[in-house]
């Protein structure tokens, strides 16, 4: 008996079966639609998350302090000097501003927002892409309490109104302040409308958080390729100005995405691990429904015993019935699980990778576990006793 | 054709064993119309299971076409049940869900032969069982006499050396057997060695020659010398 014979007999099988061959496959269906969707959602969201680092810029790095365990605070705390220090002897570096982060409430005539804080100066402008849209931006005037603030216009609008927010007071966590300027957000990342971000000096930033430090610094290089070099020699201006050694860590933010990747695709690999186990429970499906339809099929097999089938006739009639049934289900699966990742991606604004690798890859694994867990029924149907099986009613 | 001697098959069940065919010796030439008859658990469907090479007996021999059946081993077994024996079962074994042509072709499906050649040989048996019409029903809508014509169809595909019935006509009413055993009959007067197993004397009288069994023993040989137009009826 010929291989086409074989997938006849199995595929003649698996249709008078209909409903049991439909049964069957769903758990293949549902187990190769989640990794396909799993998988492909990931993949899509690195490479948003890759394209969003290019918009960004390669070019941009953060100094920040390592701090240990027991130190006492302020020891080896940035200055403003630091920061003008490097900027004079490292010139690759074009700008360099200090950032302290906060969480505050911004409240104006109509409404309050929580607000991401940046507590800063003019060069950020320049590091961070910051588009002024109304007003200005801050100034570059170390160690100025002025309370003013840069907020965001879709913020500003909804705490305003109509009102125009240029030249007017809104408060920060109840400390008033003047508004300066408007910026325009675009996007917000990965398509996540992410909480707003809103401008201020950095000691007024340090008078709403009282604290008194520099929590890290921004920069951005002209050249990208000499941003390795430049941020190793602010770290040496900074380990010599502060005559201490591996305190100061710079990273880039290429560096931080690329972590960042990584991590989305060490939580895509494991997500595709447990969706892969839903797979291995759908294989066991598949075999314990085929070892009934070997129960249910003895008689069958006795009579193609008694008319000359040979033992791997019967094994391979099982095996191909199994295969074909997997494979089916797979076939489905990444139908599905196509539409499915199409939508999440839809839903998160990104683009749906559904890459032939992978719908390559769920097909042979499709058809290894048609085979693993085929196997043991079809041995088992390869195995009776030709009468024995005759006398099953 | 077919030589058996002492013929033993002993099944065993635990500390059990029972004897259900003991030393039968038996010589069937090749164009021979055999029915073996004998009351309920003789051993004729045990005897004839061997001949079939469906089971192995215990101890003895048995040559089919001069080969001894008990050397071969599995897969030149089956090969032997696909090329060589016509096996005819009391309850048809068709597959129910496959149209009766495709019943017919499976022996030839085994054998490996090529599609267009299965086809026209299975409707080749399945005009002289008279059934061609039907060649692309399913059994369920065809009555037992009819299916039983099929099983023979199917037995007789691969233009098998012997056919071997087991009660072909148990299931079936007077009428209905009496088709079953005038198509016997023509095969037989063809040249087709048959073995045919039956515990009814109307049945056995279609054959030239009955073995008796009792308790697993060959204990009698009856040549059937009956005027010609008793066996045409
Ligand atoms: N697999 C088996 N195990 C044990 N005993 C069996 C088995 N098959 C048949 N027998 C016994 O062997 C005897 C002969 O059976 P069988 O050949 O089927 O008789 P017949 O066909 O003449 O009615 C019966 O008593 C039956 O119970
Ligand atoms: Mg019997």
């Amino acid at each position: 008996m010929n291989f086409i014979e074989g997938l006849r007999l199995a595929l003649e099988s698996l249709w008078v079966n209909k409903m049991r061959s439909s049964l069957t496959i769903l758990g293949v269906v549902i187990g190769i639609a989640a990794v396909i969707t799993v998988v492909a959602v990931g993949q899509g969201g690195q490479a948003v998350l890759m394209a969003e680092l290019q918009k960004i810029g390669t070019n941009i790095f953060a100094i920040s302090v390592n701090w240990q365990e027991g130190e006492p605070l302020g020891e080896h705390d940035f200055t403003y000097q630091d920061i003008a220090v490097i900027k004079e002897l490292v010139p690759e570096i074009t700008y360099l501003a200090p950032t302290n982060y906060i969480s505050a409430v911004v409240r104006g005539p109509k409404d309050k927002k929580p607000a991401q804080v940046i507590g800063t100066e003019a060069d950020y402008a320049q590091i961070a892409n910051v588009k002024v849209v109304k007003g200005r931006f801050l100034s570059q005037r170390p160690g100025t309490t002025r309370a003013v603030v840069v907020l965001d216009q879709a913020l500003a609008e909804e705490i305003f109104g109509r009102l125009d927010p240029v030249g007017k007071r809104v408060t920060i966590n109840n400390r008033p302040v003047q508004v300066i300027g408007l910026t325009k957000e675009e996007g917000g990342f990965l398509g996540i409308q992410t909480i707003k971000r809103i401008y201020v000096p950095l000691s007024f930033a340090q008078d709403i958080s009282g604290q008194r430090i520099i929590q890290q610094m921004e920069g951005i290089v002209a050249n990208r390729e000499k941003i390795s070099a430049a941020m190793a020699k602010a770290v040496i201006v900074l380990e010599r100005r502060h005559n201490v050694k591996d305190r100061y860590k710079a990273i880039s933010l290429e560096e931080q995405m690329k972590i960042a990747g990584k991590i989305t695709g060490i939580i895509t690999l494991i997500i595709g691990a447990v969706a892969g186990i839903s797979l291995l429970v759908g294989g066991i499906g598949v075999m314990n429904i085929m070892l009934v339809s070997v129960t249910e099929r003895t008689r069958e097999i006795g009579i193609r015993l008694a008319l000359g089938a040979r033992r791997k006739d019967i094994l391979k009639q099982f095996l191909i019935e199994a295969i074909v049934l997997c494979l089916a289900g797979g076939l489905l699966g990444i139908i599905i699980g196509a539409g499915g990742s199409m939508l999440v991606a839809r839903l998160a604004k990104w683009p749906p990778l559904i890459s032939f690798g992978t719908v390559l890859i769920a097909f042979a694994f499709s058809a290894a576990i048609g085979i693993f867990f085929g196997l043991y029924p079809a041995g088992r149907a390869a195995k009776m006793n030709p009468i024995e099986a005759l006398r099953q009613e | 054709m077919i030589t058996v001697k002492q013929l033993t098959k002993v099944y065993q069940s635990g500390k059990i064993s029972f004897t259900a065919l003991k030393e039968v010796s038996v010589a069937i030439e090749k164009g021979e119309f055999v029915a073996v008859m004998g009351p309920s658990g003789s051993g004729k469907s045990t005897f004839l299971n061997i001949l079939g090479c469906l089971d192995r007996p215990t101890s003895g021999s048995y040559f089919l076409d001069n080969s001894e059946v008990s050397l071969l081993n599995e897969d030149e077994l089956a090969r032997v049940r696909n090329q060589k024996i016509g096996f005819v079962f009391q309850t048809f074994n068709l597959l129910p869900r496959l149209n009766i042509l495709r019943n017919v072709e499976l022996p030839m499906i085994y054998a490996g032969a090529p599609a267009k050649e299965r086809r026209q040989r299975a409707q080749e048996v399945l005009n002289q069982v008279g059934l061609l019409e039907w060649a692309g029903h399913r059994p369920p809508e065809i009555s037992g006499g009819e299916r039983q014509r099929v099983a023979i169809a199917r037995a007789l595909v691969n233009q098998p050396a012997v056919i071997l019935a087991d009660e072909p006509t148990g299931n079936l009413d007077s009428r209905a057997s009496t088709e079953v055993m005038t198509i016997f009959k023509k095969l037989h007067r063809q040249g087709t060695t048959i073995v045919l197993v039956t515990h009814e004397q109307e049945i056995a009288a279609y054959a030239k020659r009955i073995l008796f069994f009792r308790d697993g023993q060959l204990i009698k040989e009856e040549i059937i010398s009956v005027p010609p137009e008793v066996n045409n009826r």
